[in-house]
């Protein structure tokens, strides 16, 4: 599984801003292919006498919905990190009547618009120059219509979990019901449009094989399999490479030391994330300058991009071990987690404890580890106790103040732009 | 389409719709596996207004909500968008096309009933329309119908529902328009 190729850190933010403008020149090409740079082609659906909007919508749905829905279940496409604009019910239905009204009165949309400005339609340009005037209008009455524009959210929801109707079986029926319409459609067209189905339409009267029919056929082949085939979402249940995790664990390439993450923070390294698993009550007492706290049950499977560097930890092993388990097994692929977790980082970066009876290596190392308790507010402690046998007892040692930098702005959820239109 | 050694300069007829649609739906699937989002226009105008509104009244534009979203956080310039230049692209692809097809005409599209000041003015209003409804929507034709209509999400089949239904239900009003 490696799509999105975005999603998965193959490429970076610039280089999408090129596909971004590849995407959208075959977009605009297609558009324009299409005839729906000219309004009156557009408007025509709304008489039955051109129904072109509805065939060229709807056979573009269906084959991104099958075509998506065929690689989500071959593995090849994570369908959850395909961005899904979250529903908020009334807003989008008053939106869209809004939206249709605009439709039949100007003739565009906002993608067709551009089309038909770049092809010279002054209709177009003026229709856009309307679009900019409706956007600073929104933004003036955005305070007054900010509460309605959020109610009724459904969240993410897709028409599978709302009705509860498996996904393959609804793409069966999206599909079913489209071949219905462009049936339907060409014989609204005969009727109020005075149009004859030419060579290459479902009702042509020869009955060939006409290149449209082996579209449709193929489609409804697609639909038919994706009817019996499952859910492409992959939902919560994730697979594990068990040998490969095997071998990170007897390698311990799955973890970072105390002493590795404290050269890190003291270089000030900003290519990894920090996070901490504990409680939010545990986080505010004391954490590592920089983690930010993520509490296991919360640990969702978008809390970074897949390839992100993330070091986990906790009190101990245990938490930040099932932490790295989980993200490793939703394909993440830099997960580690801090070896001895918070009580190591207690014991050897903030009070480390140089035996009485230590040798000058290990005091030259001492020094060294002096500093860097320093450096993180803590304080190395001498002659405490022999290296060898039983500890008599322990100092009770608060850790310091939680670093100024507060936790609470993660870089996680940093304030990303709308991802949706 | 047409046979390429076709010379003549009359426009070409438009492509059969099923096979824009299909190839409009691999354009969109493309963009599902590779970018992991779909495709979409009104966004890159509402980063543009918000913006150009930054740059003529910067506090305005901060204490305003719906501008403040579409500005980030500061760290990128906010025109370095995906969707700003998705909807370059969309220009430039369409221009290529109308080109190849002898389809650049400065021309008003309307029916033959109607004077060319008034279809501008249905043209404006229909697109202030266009662009408040899209932003109550969260997206357009583009962003919630199509993308959202591919990835069976809720909210964009009953906002394709009704785009339907807000268009047929004032289309005979505004015939004279058209045919």
């Amino acid at each position: 599984m490696t799509a999105p190729l975005f999603k998965y850190g193959l490429f970076g933010d610039e280089i999408s801003l090129i596909v971004a403008f590849g995407i959208g020149i075959a977009f605009g090409f297609v558009l324009e292919r299409a005839g729906f740079g000219n309004a009156r082609v557009l408007a025509a659906q709304f008489y039955f006498r051109d129904l072109r909007v509805l065939k060229v919508m709807f056979t573009a749905i269906v084959t991104a919905m099958t075509g998506v829905y065929v690689l989500s279940r071959m593995g090849v496409v994570d369908l959850s990190l395909v961005y899904l604009t979250p529903t908020f019910l009334w807003p989008q239905i008053v939106g869209g009547l809004i939206l249709g009204v605009g439709f039949v009165i100007g003739g565009y949309c906002p993608g067709t618009s551009c089309v038909s400005a770049a092809t010279g339609r002054i209709d177009g340009i003026v229709y856009v120059l309307g679009m900019i005037f409706g956007l600073i209008g929104f933004a003036e009455i955005y305070p007054m219509v900010e509460n309605f524009a959020h109610s009724s959210a459904l969240g993410q929801i897709t028409l599978s979990s709302l009705f509860k109707i498996p996904y393959g079986v609804l793409v069966f029926a999206v599909v079913v019901m489209a071949v219905v319409a462009f049936v339907g459609a060409e014989w609204a067209e005969t009727k109020f449009g005075g149009k004859k189905p030419d060579a290459d339409s479902l009702l042509a009267p020869a009955k060939t094989l006409a290149p449209s029919r082996l579209l449709a056929g193929g489609i409804v082949g697609l639909g038919v399999i994706a009817a019996v085939s499952g859910d492409p979402y992959r939902g919560p249940f994730a697979r594990v490479d068990t040998r490969e995790l095997a071998l990170n664990a007897g390698t311990k390439a799955d973890h970072i030391s105390v002493d590795q993450l404290a050269d890190w923070l003291v270089q000030g390294r900003n290519d990894f994330l920090l996070v901490d698993v504990r409680e939010p009550a545990e986080f505010a007492a004391y954490h590592i300058p920089e983690a930010i706290n993520v509490p296991l049950a919360a640990l969702s499977p978008d809390i970074a991009d897949r390839t992100e560097r993330i070091v986990f930890y906790s009190d101990g092993s245990i938490h930040s071990a099932q932490a790295w388990l989980l993200l490793k097994s939703l394909g993440y692929s830099n997960a580690y987690m801090l070896f001895g977790g918070l009580e190591e980082w207690k014991d050897s970066i903030l009070f480390p404890r140089l035996a009485a009876d230590a040798t000058p290596e290990q005091k030259a190392a001492f020094d060294k580890r002096a500093a860097t308790a320093a450096h993180f507010g803590g304080a190395a402690q001498t002659g405490v106790a022999p290296a060898t046998g039983t500890p008599t007892e322990t100092p009770k040692l608060a850790p310091p103040p939680p670093p100024a930098g507060d936790g609470a702005a993660p870089a996680a959820v940093k304030k990303k732009k709308k991802e949706g239109c | 389409m047409t046979d390429s050694t076709d010379t003549s300069h009359a426009p070409r007829p438009h492509v059969n719709p099923y096979w824009a649609g299909f190839a409009l739906g691999l354009v969109l699937l493309t963009s599902f596996v590779v970018m992991g989002r779909g495709l979409g226009a009104s966004g890159a105008f509402s980063t543009a207004v918000a913006t150009t509104v930054h740059a003529v009244a910067p506090a305005h534009a901060e204490s305003n909500a719906f501008y403040a979203g579409y500005l980030g956080d500061g760290t990128t310039h906010p025109m370095k968008d995906w969707l700003v230049f998705e909807v370059l692209g969309v220009f430039v692809g369409g221009f290529l096309s109308g080109a190849l097809a002898n389809r650049l005409k400065f021309v008003v599209e309307k029916g033959p009933r109607i004077a060319n000041g008034p279809r501008l003015a249905f043209a404006f209003v229909g697109g202030a329309l266009m662009a408040i409804g899209a932003k109550f929507a969260l997206g357009c034709t583009s962003g919630q119908a199509l993308t959202g209509g591919a990835l069976l999400n809720v909210g964009s089949w009953a906002f394709m529902m009704c785009v339907f239904g807000g268009a047929y239900a004032l289309a005979w009003f505004l015939r004279r328009q058209w045919l």
